[in-house]
């Protein structure tokens, strides 16, 4: 009897372990405003590219961006792509490895899961509409221009 | 802890299957149908049913060496070699593993296909989960083996039935008559992969990359990391039911869960060789003031206090904006408190020229707002609700009383427009 107490104790632990490195696996829950961009990545085999919004927000003011760099406020609306990006454009404007790392470091932005639908995460339109279904009608003016 | 013992039972069972024989012969099913099934198809004289998981994962604690063992030596009530003597020690074996392959993967007895549960997933969130996530009306919980198993014994052609045309509390298709046929499957077979893992029993999909030995019990041994925290169900992005129906905050994240580390996030891919480098949230906002909600910071008090210094230019550190400090009170209809609109606390963050004109015409009452279009990401949604405090902040907007009386446009004031 005390064997078998050993063995279901030790399977109990076991599964404790277990369960404690697979509980945090759930879905969805980046952080509020992140925007996930995947117009082109899937397609080319790269993971979808996530911009972490309070990471910037802590370093620039929205404008910098919004304003003088002209990205528009539509998650995946900006069409961006890496020549544009290797030309100064849009991130590449500071990830040219004088304000921020340069482009070779592809894996820090095209860091999301493959298959993740272009989205501000957590935004109020996921929640109405799901991943990836903002409705038609609305897109964002752009900031400028 | 009832539970945690039956499943760290059938888990350990899993492990200690791993490195027996479990090839199973052409003629399993034969020696199965012509010595074992009589009693172990019935349930006669006690003989654990194929398909009763629980059954057979509490026997299954032991090892499959002692179900080898068992079976072939007998015991108690089960003859040895279920009672022919001519069978081999090999043949026993094969039937032994076709039986416990068959309670592993009872999907397959249909010959189903490996299943793909993100439909099912989702009918059943839609439909099914209004039950059978909290039991009511005697509905079986997912996740609940043993509920399940019972009814799973026979066979899942009469789930789909039932869950078809209905039985007892439960209506046809959930009460979704609308539903094809297929979908009422797939939420079946997905509520059937969710009691395999979360009892830790092997699941039906654990064998999906193994389709040449659909009913050998060899992916046991890749059981262990689909083991998962029962009924975990997400309803929504970010709206997470806990199994307990009378849990606290039911639909809420749980604060321990707000700001996961990048690789845990659910957009994050672990598997990226840059997602282990970047920042976790946490870690940025462990030292900033508090919000209720949105990154649960308080962005325009941080910086204010300075403690966040946020460039207004990508490369001078020293240029400042142009604030305004100019109230714009909008009377609203009902009685909700008037909208006070602070430029001071916009202009800190933003140039004139992201708003105007493109998304308010900067004219008094020429720009029709209204929640709904708030909510589609219009308006003041472009930014609130995505990156800016959510609209579910109703007062940091709706800030001003109606008796205040209050105008179109005011003066300068300080105090509106909190966050």
């Amino acid at each position: 009897m005390s064997a078998r107490w050993k063995t279901v104790a030790a399977g109990a632990a076991l599964v404790a372990g277990v369960m404690m490195l697979c509980g945090g696996e759930r879905e969805a829950r980046a952080e509020y405003g992140d925007v996930v961009m995947n117009n082109y990545s899937d397609a080319a085999g790269m993971r979808p590219a996530v911009f972490p919004h309070w990471f910037h927000r802590v370093r620039f003011r929205c404008k910098v961006c919004h304003s003088d760099l002209g990205i528009k406020f539509k998650a995946g609306g900006n069409e961006i792509n890496m020549l544009k990006i290797i030309d100064g454009q849009f991130c590449g404007a500071c990830h040219n490895g004088s304000v921020a790392w340069s482009v070779e470091n592809c894996d820090l932005c095209h860091s999301a899961k493959p298959g993740t639908p272009t989205q501000v995460h957590d935004s109020t339109i996921n929640l109405l509409g799901g991943a990836g279904t903002a409705p038609a009608g609305a897109s964002a003016p752009a900031g400028k221009k | 802890m009832k539970l945690l013992r039956f499943a760290g039972g059938s888990l350990l069972a899993a492990l200690v299957a791993t490195p027996a024989p479990a090839q199973e012969l052409p003629n399993a099913k034969a020696v199965y149908d012509a010595n074992c099934a009589a009693c172990h198809a019935t349930g006669i004289g006690g003989a654990p049913r194929t398909g009763d998981a629980r059954a057979w994962s509490d026997r299954l604690g032991a090892g499959i060496n002692a179900l080898y063992a068992n079976a072939i030596k007998g015991k108690r009530a089960m003859p040895p070699k279920g009672g022919n003597a001519s069978l081999t020690d090999a043949q026993v074996m094969a039937a032994v593993n076709h039986i416990v392959g068959l309670t592993a993967a009872p999907a397959r007895r249909t010959g189903a296909k490996p299943v793909d549960t993100s439909k099912g997933k989702l009918v059943y969130q839609v439909v099914c989960a209004a039950c059978h996530t909290s039991g009511l009306a005697g509905a079986p919980k997912l996740g609940d083996a043993a509920a399940w198993a019972s009814r799973l014994s026979a066979g899942p052609g009469s789930m789909y039935a039932n869950a078809i045309k209905g039985k007892g509390a439960m209506p046809p298709k959930g009460g979704n008559a609308s539903l094809p046929d297929a979908d009422v499957r797939a939420a079946v077979d997905f509520m059937l992969t969710q009691m395999r893992g979360g009892t830790a029993l092997p699941p039906a999909g654990a064998a999906a990359p193994n389709p040449a030995a659909p009913s050998a019990p060899t992916p046991v041994a890749s059981a262990a990391p689909a083991v998962s925290v029962p009924v975990a169900v997400v309803l929504a992005p970010a709206v997470y039911e806990s199994a307990d129906p009378n849990a606290f905050n039911r639909l809420m994240v749980a604060p321990g869960r707000r700001n996961p580390p990048p690789a845990e996030d659910g957009i994050h891919d672990p598997e990226s060789p840059g997602t282990a480098l970047l920042q976790a949230p946490l870690l940025s906002f462990q030292s900033l003031p508090r919000a209720n909600l949105g990154n649960y910071v308080n962005w325009v008090t941080a910086l204010g206090k300075k403690q966040i210094q946020p460039r207004w230019d990508t490369r001078d550190p020293k240029a400042e904006p142009a604030v305004m400090d100019l109230n714009i009170v909008r009377e609203v209809k009902g009685s909700m408190p008037d909208v006070v609109f602070p430029h001071k606390q916009h202009t800190e963050w933003l140039d004139c020229s992201n708003c105007h004109p493109a998304i308010f015409t900067p004219e008094k009452g020429a720009n029709q707002i209204s929640m709904a279009a708030i909510m589609l990401g219009q308006k003041c949604g472009v930014c609130h609700g995505k990156v800016a405090f959510p609209i579910s902040e109703c007062r940091l907007c709706h800030a001003r009383q109606k008796s205040a009386g209050a105008r179109t446009v005011e003066g300068p004031s300080a105090g509106a427009g909190r966050q």
